[in-house]
């Protein structure tokens, strides 16, 4: 037995843990949990010391003997393996109090087990089957989790919308998996991905090129899971579940999507317009999500929305080839989402026994909405909040890693994060402070470490989890042609600067009493437009009605055939 | 021939004869036979042919396939639900058939399919004892009633639909590799979700929600319930062993 073999017990501990405790409970009663975070700690130690294993430069596959079951040992697997060996063994340490009341305790924690269990089988697959069998079963987990409680028809009918979603998703990735063996002969990652590097020009069905056709399929499947637009509307809506189940899927199973995408990265570096299609559908998704956030008066729906949004930017990366970014995003999404998970029923509790906010200007601001009237001049403020944040950016990736802004992709995150400093600094002005100089400093010295040790930390998640030179192959494989990037530049910033001067337009047009019959109107529109926001864009609506309209025609069918 | 082998492998409209031979039975055992005996009929024929059947028959079954899931989103008889599934999946057979899978291979597949269905339709004489008729969407909240039926109703709906690792799931991987076109590949797929769907709404149906007043019921007692659970453990690791190899 190597070292290595020892990645086994990964998957193992969780396992044999479920099974004890279906076992020994009658005996144990609700001590028998017990079990479960002993293996959750064992399991944190084990993947550990696999990953000093790894540092030590050991890795590779172990393989039960057969066609399929091997788990690979790669920087990837480990480093997820590693991140949910943590976040399991706090979501089960916190639901040994959290849960204790709930009927069907123990299977609870049979449930969260078997889950944890598929999800280092997931991101430590070595091949495709197994892959897929992980893929699928984290599905039917999650939706016995989510409906734990038995009587809850809410709690099923969401875990339901779940459950489809992510069978839904669950057919792409079994149609590629299906494809690449019948192209290589193979179920083996190692030696689907060395077959891929020696014949990226291979084709399949139809003589469309086989990467083409695998990357779109993979992007599909990771979309359905990672909650991209029109397939997201499961994940605001499953907050009927028990909270550390929202833990598990906020932080680790959500990302399931971005994971899968860089475990086929030697696919998506052949490919030439899949990773355009991600960006894309990204950008939209964090676009929407963003806005769907602020528009919810639901606190939970708000951090569901939230999470869509940072899903969006997590695919957004993975299209502008920042793959190893993309991973460190999940990786740091998950555990503040985690934490904000896990502290809301403190907050919950903390909000009931001491009602009566005071309502203050902070109140105003952060509960209502309403912005605080500007302090500086209107000069100072546009220049500082659009110089600060890019000589932020441009000065820490200049001392730090310069040869980054030879990377499209790169660049285009340096925007989105230029953007996102000046929206920091704009929101910034607009707090209630006694000493707004100290205020604003702290936030540029925050923002200042926050770029430092995100481009620390991509430069060491690029040398951690590919070959030296494999980053910037996939930046170059997600780079489109100059000429089309100034053009979608230029459309941005007319459409950007038509949006600027509408409003303006429509804000001086308020201001004219003459003009008040059309000022209403526009004030019809913008409620009409915010209660659009605020159905989720009647998404949820038009799923269910389709729903409805499947069964009925399912009936119908049934009614007509009644004889057979 | 083909109309034989259709009616065993059912393709529609043949596939009648089934269905309706399963709604006619009401003794659990002559249903079990049925279900598990049925589609060898159909292998034990198909091997009396020259040749490989027409491909134009994969279409055909497919498309009997995905009609059959399809059906059963609402079908809330339990006893036709179980048909419906057998028909769905047994249908699927053909595709193999065509690609010149050989019979053993078509008997062990055949049989992964049905050995849970028969379970299944144990379980609902179970509950047609228990409640005079075995249907989802009209008594509901069982599993708070009766947890030992529930559990093992459920993992048996489970292994039904081609739940990995269940010989289903890997029986449902050998067709696709041996499906003739991406879109045989995709209606095959759609099938599998169905069957999904169609498990997670009689699932909904039959074990969530408040308990319902009404007289008490036994539950299943502890020795049937480790038998029923052993042996969907079993088909888990005898499935594993005879159609786990996919090279």
């Amino acid at each position: 037995m190597s070292a290595l073999d020892l990645v086994l017990l990964l998957p193992t501990l969780p396992l044999v843990s479920a099974l004890s405790m279906l076992l020994l409970s009658r005996q144990w009663g609700r001590a028998v949990v017990r079990i479960s975070t002993t293996a959750a700690a064992a399991a944190v130690a084990v993947a550990a010391v696999l990953m000093w294993l790894k540092l030590s430069g050991r890795e590779g596959v172990v393989a039960i003997d057969g066609s399929w079951g091997s788990l690979l040992v790669d920087p990837l697997g480990l480093l997820m393996a590693a991140v949910i060996a943590v976040i399991s063994f706090v979501v089960r340490v916190y639901s040994v109090r959290y849960m204790i009341e709930e009927p069907g305790y123990v299977r609870f924690f049979v449930l969260l087990d078997l889950m944890v269990a598929a999800l280092f089988v997931m991101v430590l697959a070595g091949d495709l089957v197994t892959l897929l069998v992980a893929w699928h079963v984290i599905g039917i987990a999650l939706y016995f989790l989510l409906g734990h409680d038995m009587r809850s028809v809410a709690a099923h009918r969401y875990g339901f919308w779940t459950f489809l979603t992510y069978r839904l998703g669950d057919l792409p990735l079994v149609l590629a998996a299906v494809l690449l063996h019948r192209a290589f002969d193979s179920w083996s990652l190692p030696t689907i991905f060395r077959l891929v590097r020696e014949q990226p020009e291979m084709t399949t069905v139809g003589g469309l090129p086989l990467v083409e056709v695998v990357g779109l399929l993979v992007a599909l499947a990771a979309f359905a899971r990672s909650a991209q637009i029109l397939l997201h509307t499961w994940l605001p809506y499953t907050m009927e579940g028990p909270t550390p189940v929202s833990v598990l899927m906020h932080a680790g199973i959500v990302n399931a999507g971005g994971f899968v995408i860089n475990r086929f990265a030697p696919v998506f570096v052949y490919t030439d317009w899949v990773l355009h299609l991600v960006f894309v559908v990204g950008l939209v998704t964090a676009l929407t999500g963003s806005v769907l956030m602020l528009t919810q008066n639901d606190v939970k729906k708000q951090l569901g929305y939230s999470t869509m949004g940072q899903m969006g930017f997590m695919t957004m990366q993975c299209g502008v080839g920042a793959f190893t970014l993309a991973i460190y995003h999940l990786i740091a999404h998950g555990l503040f989402k985690g934490t904000l998970f896990l502290g809301s029923g403190g907050v919950i509790k903390e909000a009931r026994d001491h009602d009566g906010v005071p309502k203050d200007s902070m109140y105003t601001f952060v509960i209502e909405k309403q912005p605080q009237s500007p302090r500086y001049a209107r000069i100072v403020m546009a220049m500082s909040t659009i110089l600060v944040p890019l000589a932020v950016l441009g000065i820490v990736h200049v001392a730090v890693a310069p040869d980054v802004f030879e990377q499209q992709g790169a660049v285009v995150l340096l925007f989105f994060g230029w953007v996102t400093g000046a929206q920091l600094l704009l929101t910034a002005y607009r707090l209630p402070t006694r000493r707004p100089v100290h205020l604003v400093s702290v936030i540029v010295l925050s923002f200042t470490a926050v770029v430092v040790f995100y481009t620390l930390i991509s430069h060491a998640f690029a040398e951690f989890l590919y070959p030296k030179g494999f980053q910037a192959q996939l930046y170059e494989a997600a780079r489109i042609e100059a000429s089309t990037l100034a053009v979608l530049i230029a459309v941005a910033a007319v459409v950007a600067l038509a949006a600027v001067a509408v409003s303006g337009w429509a804000g001086l047009r308020d201001r004219n009493p003459e003009r008040q019959s059309r000022a209403n109107l526009q004030r019809q529109w913008r409620a009409t437009g915010y209660g659009v926001l605020m159905r989720e864009l009647y998404l949820a609506e038009l799923y269910v009605a389709s729903n409805r309209g499947l069964l009925a025609v399912s009936a119908r069918l049934n009614t007509w055939l009644r004889w057979g | 021939m083909i109309v034989g082998i259709g009616l065993f492998l059912p393709l529609f409209p043949f596939s009648v004869v089934l269905d309706r031979l399963l709604a006619v039975l009401a003794h659990p055992l002559p249903r079990v036979v049925l279900i598990l005996g049925w589609p060898h009929a159909g292998i034990l024929l198909a091997a009396q042919l020259d040749g490989p059947p027409p491909a134009w028959l994969a279409w055909w079954s497919v498309t009997t396939g995905l009609v059959y899931g399809f059906r059963m989103l609402t079908m809330r008889d339990l006893n036709r639900w179980v048909s419906f599934l057998g028909t769905s999946q047994w249908t699927l057979l053909w595709v193999e058939l065509i690609a010149g899978v050989d019979a053993t291979t078509l008997h062990t597949h055949a049989l992964a399919f049905s050995l849970p269905l028969a379970l299944a339709s144990l379980e609902c004489t179970a509950l047609d004892r228990r409640f005079g008729a075995a249907y989802s969407h009209v008594y509901g909240g069982l599993a708070s009633v009766l947890p030992r039926l529930s559990a093992v109703f459920a993992v048996t709906v489970l292994a039904a639909v081609a739940t990995p690792l269940w010989a289903g799931f890997l029986v449902l991987l050998h067709i696709l590799l041996a499906a003739p076109s991406t879109w045989a590949m995709a209606t095959v797929l759609l099938s599998s979700l169905l069957w999904s769907w169609a498990g997670v709404r009689v699932l909904q149906g039959l074990l969530v929600g408040p308990v319902e007043d009404g007289e008490p019921v036994n539950d299943l007692s502890r020795s049937v319930t480790v038998a029923a659970l052993f042996a969907l453990a079993a088909l888990m690791a005898g499935g594993l062993l005879l159609t786990g190899d996919l090279a």
